[in-house]
């Protein structure tokens, strides 16, 4: 197995305690920053696509994911201010009176973990508060909005209506979370609807293709 | 006409009901333990946050629908599951006699032959888990800790069942209504084989001691995808699944577990609480539900995990629409 595949291995198996030992192994034997970061995100790409089949659950992903940051703290030095390995800038939260986190952080970390900087705004954020982040981040791609209740249904639909109407363009919307449907979405102006965190991933990387 | 006991016991066995069990209708719910008092208190809605018995942050904003704990860096109960033993330190589970009154005097007044005396228990085992240190952590450290995480989930076991103990020397309940939410709408949060490692023995040493010591049945509420671990809720002891969504598929699950397990639910509250809902469409649902699903192992139900609604007025819209399938189907 090939440095590369050991690393790509260690993430989808959430070997967070050799995987830092690893990459330093991958970067020593001459592989790039960037073709080690393309595969461990090539590893959270099957690792979504498993949990989004059922066949893996959250703690697996979660364990994943901390895997992949472990790996990415290594390779930081050797990234810092190369652009290329970015796929774009998504601004995540989970709309104004809901609190549920769980969905959100873990839709976040896909996202991340497939090449995106993240902007977490956290949970119960008002609409005012994602113009605002849109504002300060010019850059956005996307902006990515979650709703587990269906009380807070309404407070989706006005932060989608509020983004629209601030005249503000450059980036899609995403919304998804237990209630959410494709026909919601649509029906609420968003530009994609994403049923899990590994389809959340898939979604968002079409979205900036 | 069968008593709503009667017509549950039939339901739940296979036997005969004359009608649809409607919702929370056999179980008369007795609340006001003192022991939940100490586990709490819970935080007013709008008012500021408080610390409940376990140390764990509560909040309940105005403008959202229930409280939730604080789980930043600050207010995290537990930052290091190995450290657990200095840090957990459960509520008491002893209080004197005369604070049992209220809810003896509340079981006092129900009768017996038309209605089961339900007690009510939650959070659950893994529910305190994620209280106490957030749900990231906690599915993390099934992976990281297994040992600690077995520790943990001993000694919140051990709690809950001083806990029923005392429950049951003073109200003498007939069910349990104990909630612990195992899933997310499409997917358990564990896999089958981490629940069965980790959670399956502490149920069946809970579960196991309530039945053991009188009560009748056991109402697991989790309105979430979980038909993957039916085997286990059985093997548990649980004789009610309640918050069954229709993610489950309920109807395949009744024609493989129904004579071992009662699924109750089926109604999505996502379809039906909702600001805008109307009779007529709940009538749809409810249609939908009790027709597919059918009149044995079967209760039909919103998700919710109390007799209650969040909009005014669905919980007995619900209720009036299983009555008019009962006139239909029975």
């Amino acid at each position: 197995m090939s440095k590369l595949q050991e690393v790509n291995a260690a993430v989808a198996a959430g070997k967070t305690k050799v995987i830092a030992d690893l990459v330093q192994e991958a970067l020593d034997a001459g592989h790039s920053a960037q073709e080690i970061l393309d595969a461990m995100i090539e590893a959270m790409d099957v690792v979504g696509d498993k949990f989004s089949s059922g066949e893996i659950f959250v703690p697996e992903m979660l364990i994943a994911g901390k895997a992949m940051q472990k790996g990415v703290e290594v390779l930081k030095p050797h990234l810092a201010g190369d652009a290329s390995s970015k796929l774009g800038k998504c601004i995540i939260g989970t709309v104004a009176g809901d609190l549920h986190d769980i969905g959100k952080n873990l839709v976040a970390l896909m996202i991340e973990s497939v090449g995106f900087d993240m902007v977490d705004l956290g949970v119960d954020v008002p609409k005012e508060k994602f113009i605002e982040a849109i504002k300060a981040n010019p850059d956005v791609n996307v902006v990515a909005l979650s709703a587990l209740l269906t009380t807070t249904m309404p407070a989706m639909r006005d932060t989608v209506k509020a983004i629209r109407e601030s005249g503000l363009t450059g980036f899609k919307i995403i919304v998804g979370g237990a209630p959410i449907t494709q026909e919601f979405a649509d029906e609420i102006g968003a530009d994609a609807y994403a049923r899990d965190a590994g389809a959340a991933a898939v979604k968002v990387k079409e979205l900036v293709s | 006409m069968l008593t709503k006991r009667q017509n549950l016991l039939e339901t739940i066995r296979g036997g005969k009901p004359d009608r649809f069990v409607k919702q929370y209708e056999p179980f008369a719910l007795v609340f006001g333990d003192p022991l939940m008092a100490l586990a709490g208190p819970q935080p007013e809605r709008g008012g500021p946050p408080i610390v409940n018995g376990w140390g764990v942050t509560m909040h309940w904003p105005e403008h959202v629908p229930g409280s939730f704990p604080v789980h930043d860096d600050e207010h995290k109960v537990l930052k290091d599951i190995t450290k657990w033993k200095e840090v957990v330190k459960a509520p008491p589970t002893e209080a004197p006699e005369e604070d049992w009154s209220m809810i003896k005097n509340m079981a006092a007044g129900v009768d017996r032959n038309e209605y089961f005396v339900t007690v009510f228990m939650a959070p659950g085992i893994f529910e305190q888990m994620h209280y106490l240190m957030g749900m990231d952590d906690t599915l993390i450290n099934f992976y990281e800790e297994p040992e600690a995480m077995h520790e943990l989930i001993e000694y919140i076991t051990d709690y809950k069942i001083r806990y029923a103990e005392q429950l049951i020397k003073h109200v003498k309940p007939e069910a349990l209504l104990h909630h612990d939410d195992w899933g997310s709408q499409i997917s358990s949060f564990l896999s089958p084989e981490m629940f069965k490692e980790f959670l399956l023995p502490a149920y069946k040493k809970f579960y196991g001691y309530c039945k053991d010591n009188g009560i009748e049945i056991i109402i697991h509420h989790s309105d979430s995808y979980a038909a993957n671990l039916v085997p286990f809720m059985i093997e548990m002891g649980v004789d009610i699944w309640q918050g069954c969504l229709t993610t489950n598929n309920t109807p395949e699950l009744i024609k493989k577990y129904g004579e071992k397990i009662t699924f109750m639910g089926e109604i999505d509250n996502g379809l039906v609480d909702k600001e805008d809902w109307s009779k007529e469409e709940i009538e749809k649902v409810v249609e939908k539900a009790c027709r597919s699903c059918g009149t044995k192992y079967f209760i039909p139900s919103t998700t919710m995990g109390l007799p209650m609604s969040v909009y005014p007025g669905v919980y007995e819209a619900v209720n009036d629409a299983i009555d008019k399938m009962s006139k239909e189907m029975f």
